[in-house]
């Protein structure tokens, strides 16, 4: 796997952020900053106010190209939010998708310790000694791509299910619909007036 | 009806049951209806008329055709009966109709499952099952409605007389915690005003009591009506009424309520009560739940792939939400959401071909001792392996919740993105300093870590000693990763995944639960108190849970001392074995 | 055949018994205190079944 091209061995950046005051309001930041600059293979460490705008995402482009940045370490929210966002960032700036790992300062640390600046200063800082670790691992790896049966299967028909049947079939998709009463409908058409328009179900 | 497969390829076996009529044939002519002897509540009516074996479910019915349903019916033997073959002109009756399974290829799934009507049965207080003129709001649908069973002429059950003094009664099956409903249906309040407008319209000298909680009307034109409805006369009284009395002479019902405006005990006589019930998650749900290895939140409706961005989208991949299923909402709602999930799996089909993340096993051939065991352990059958021969991964069968890496003793399985030298690394690099202070958590991606997201979105506090590790699927977890935290000083070591029901990985978490055993063996055997080993199941929903575990984990850590840790760094560290056994002890060392 | 298993609970130390159908698949929880961290303890094979009074019923 070629996750070093230009042979220059590891070069990882670390971007904390700050989320505003969401992870600096109970995490120290700049702390966290100045401590992952003294990991090993850390050859940037940069404090950001909000690192999934368009001036964060951009800061990372720069440092990438900067300091010939071969991992990248995001330390702000839950990778289930913004795992993509950055994975995009950096294949943007010429770097495999997989070489980006995030800590999670905001959702599992700042959010659920306010009352503990220390303590969640001090568990964010491993957070992103864990992240650098397994950054400083990480492969490059290229996604498998599938084709798609263009045909969807909508499971109901009540208003909800032929609604959605009928706009997939309008754009001109071939559509499969189930329900398992003897007629499509639901609980729609046992009703009579509806609201707010007072007028028939049916 | 059975779902396989992934996005973009999922494969549908569903049962087409049989009608016994051929819908293509059927006129709808109503001849066999007439001869059929059989007599059933008619369920379209919620019960109040009748109708046959062979029915029309109702006029406008899609597919305009009638039914024989085969558990009313006398008979198919033509000895028994087979009256309705006999009149049937077109003759599409065909006793002999059977279900059959058709496959279907699709790329996407829309879940649309709709909503179970509360059957107040068990909520003894309003006398729903021991008063004639006590009916729910679904009834009431049937008894206003021109093509109801007293077509649309209002009158109640006990002496057909039309009712003047009706009296709702909202949240019956809603916001009650005690009956393990605590969330608002959000249709019943609106419901009952348009019940009171219909009313109003129908019979001017109709006199509409409301007993509600709070009047929810925040939709478009919603307040609008409620000012309508009162104008119309219709009082509305804050208060749930507690107990109901019949007169048995003339059928009448009186409420005792407690008005909390006035802070009186009430007592107000009406001639029908009528409930307004809520409205719950289908019957079918947990079924659909297990095909689609979907989740559901703790009021029982389906979790959504993110509350606020993405509403529609399931946790798998390529599946969809729309409608009642995923929250109550009305109709307008539902056919927004409807909307919104036919245009998400739209651009899905559109595409023509998505991306899957490079998460799949790897086996390296050389290593690889053809034992089997990654093959046994795989919930998709996506590894084929023959005795004697190497185990083969099938890329696109794959899902990536590393169970076969973490089954495979000789290290022959990598996977792609979650290595076990990622996982060892970032151990020893969270554990490098007072890893007595800590507690490692490994959570998997879909249920734990989003519970742990789930408690930092809802502010829930807990202490801040523990250090989370994510893991696809809880079966992600060697016993050798558990070891390292402990070797790395750890004083306790959570594993966490999903409830059973919802393991995204089919079954794979029961390795984990098989992993856990055995670990809590070996520590035990090593001399090491296996109680600091902890195993905890906490769905995406149960924030609440992981903050609760982190306490007890906390409380937990605080009993180990540092002697312990010292010991068991001792005692667990990798031995040289005899040579017979080299191979496992270096499948350890990994 | 359903056998009484023995199992314990590695949270609040809380020892019980539970039939357990064979083949069956069953997310457990400690009836004391929740806790999913429930240790299936094993019959010993060397003491028998005499002082298990009850232990392994139909």
């Amino acid at each position: 796997m070629d996750s070093d091209p230009k042979g220059d061995g590891l070069r990882v950046g670390v971007f904390v952020c700050d989320c505003g005051l969401n992870i600096a309001g109970t995490v120290d930041t700049q702390a966290v900053t100045d401590y992952a600059a003294t990991l090993p293979d850390v050859v940037c460490a940069i404090r950001n106010r909000y690192t999934c705008a368009d001036p964060g995402q951009n800061e990372i482009k720069k440092a990438i190209a900067e300091h010939r940045l071969n991992r990248v370490v995001i330390a702000s929210c839950t990778p289930l939010q913004h795992e993509p966002t950055f994975r995009t960032c950096v294949a943007e700036a010429g770097l495999n998708r997989y070489l980006m790992e995030m800590a999670n300062l905001r959702e599992q640390c700042s959010w659920v310790h306010p009352s503990d600046m220390e303590g969640a200063t001090r568990k964010a800082k491993d957070l992103v000694a864990g992240a650098v670790a397994r950054a400083r691992n990480l492969q490059p790896h290229d996604d498998l791509s599938v084709p798609v049966t263009k045909r969807a299967l909508v499971i109901g028909g009540g208003i909800a299910g032929m609604e959605a049947a009928l706009e997939l079939a309008d754009s001109g998709h071939q559509v499969v619909l189930v329900e398992k009463e003897a007629s499509i409908g639901g609980i729609m058409a046992q009703l009579d007036k509806t609201y707010p328009t007072m007028d028939c179900s049916i | 009806m059975n779902v396989s497969g992934y996005i973009g390829n999922f494969t549908a076996e569903i049962r087409r049951k049989a009608r016994y009529v051929d819908p293509e044939a059927c006129t709808a002519c109503a001849e066999c209806a007439q001869v059929c002897p059989v007599v059933k509540p008619d369920e379209y009516q919620m019960g109040l008329s009748s109708r046959k074996a062979i029915y029309i479910p109702y006029p406008q019915a899609v597919p305009s055709s009638y039914i024989l349903n085969m558990e009313d019916c006398l008979g198919t033997n033509p000895i028994a009966c087979g009256k309705c073959a006999e009149v049937c002109e077109p003759d599409c009756i065909n006793y002999d109709d059977r279900d059959i399974i058709v496959k279907r290829d699709v790329g996407a799934v829309i879940v649309a499952i709709g909503a179970d009507v509360y059957d107040p049965t068990e909520m003894d207080e309003y006398g729903y099952t021991r008063f004639d003129n006590v009916i729910t709001s679904m009834e009431f649908e049937r008894l206003i409605c021109a093509g109801g069973p007293t077509l649309g002429h209002f009158v109640r059950p006990s002496d057909h007389e039309r009712p003047k003094r009706i009296g709702f009664i909202q949240c019956v099956g809603s916001r009650n915690p005690s009956i393990g409903r605590p969330y608002c249906s959000n249709i019943c309040c609106m419901n009952t005003i348009k019940d009171t407008l219909l009313l109003a319209d129908h019979y001017p000298d109709v006199e509409c009591t409301v007993f509600y909680q709070d009047i929810r009307a925040f939709g478009k034109s919603f307040e609008d009506m409620f000012q309508r409805s009162k104008e119309a006369g219709t009082r509305y009284i804050r208060g749930i009424p507690g107990d109901i009395e019949e007169d048995t002479e003339t059928g009448n019902l009186t409420l005792i309520a407690e008005n909390t405006t006035s802070g009186k005990i009430e007592r107000h006589e009406f001639d029908m009560v009528i409930l307004s019930v809520g409205v719950g998650p289908p019957k079918d749900l947990a079924k659909i739940s297990s095909l689609l290895t979907l989740s559901k939140t703790s009021d029982g409706f389906f979790m959504e792939s993110h509350p606020k961005l993405k509403p529609v989208d399931a946790p798998t991949r390529g599946v969809f939400f729309s409608g009642f299923c995923e929250s109550p909402k009305d109709i307008k709602d539902s056919v927004c959401q409807a909307g919104a999930a036919a245009s998400r799996a739209g651009a899905l089909l559109n595409a023509g071909q998505v991306h899957i993340e490079a998460i799949t096993s790897v086996i390296d051939a050389d290593a690889c001792k053809k034992c089997g065991v990654c093959a046994s352990v795989c919930p998709y059958g996506a590894i084929t392996w023959k005795k004697g021969e190497v185990a083969v991964v099938i890329d696109a069968a794959c899902a990536g919740c590393g169970n076969c890496g973490a089954a495979c003793k000789f290290d022959a399985i990598t996977m792609r993105h979650f290595t076990d030298a990622q996982y060892m690394a970032q151990i020893r690099a969270i554990l490098a300093e007072d890893p007595q202070d800590k507690v490692f958590v490994f959570a998997c991606n879909w249920c734990s870590y989003s519970g742990a997201d789930m408690a930092g979105i809802s502010r829930m506090q807990y202490p801040a000693s523990n250090r989370i590790v994510r893991t696809m699927c809880s079966a992600r977890v060697s016993e050798d990763m558990v070891l390292e935290a402990f070797r790395c000083g750890a004083p306790v070591v959570l594993v966490s995944g999903c409830h059973y029901a919802d393991c995204h990985y089919i079954t794979a978490n029961r390795q984990t639960v098989q992993r856990v055993q055995r670990l809590w063996n070996k520590l035990e055997k090593a001399g090491v108190r296996p109680e600091r080993l902890q195993l905890e199941w906490i769905s995406a929903a149960e924030g609440q849970k992981f903050a609760k575990v982190m306490a007890q984990m906390e409380e937990l850590r605080k009993t180990v001392t540092e002697e312990e840790i010292e010991y068991t760094i001792e005692a667990l560290k990798p031995k040289p074995r005899k040579p017979k056994k080299e191979k496992e002890a270096a499948a350890v060392a990994g | 055949m359903a056998t009484m298993e023995n199992f314990k609970c590695m949270l609040c130390g809380h020892e019980y018994q539970e039939l357990v159908e064979e083949g069956e698949d069953k997310e457990r929880s400690c009836p004391k205190c929740r806790s999913n961290s429930i240790r299936h303890l094993k019959k010993r094979a060397s003491q028998g079944d005499s002082d298990d009074k009850g232990k392994k019923t139909e």
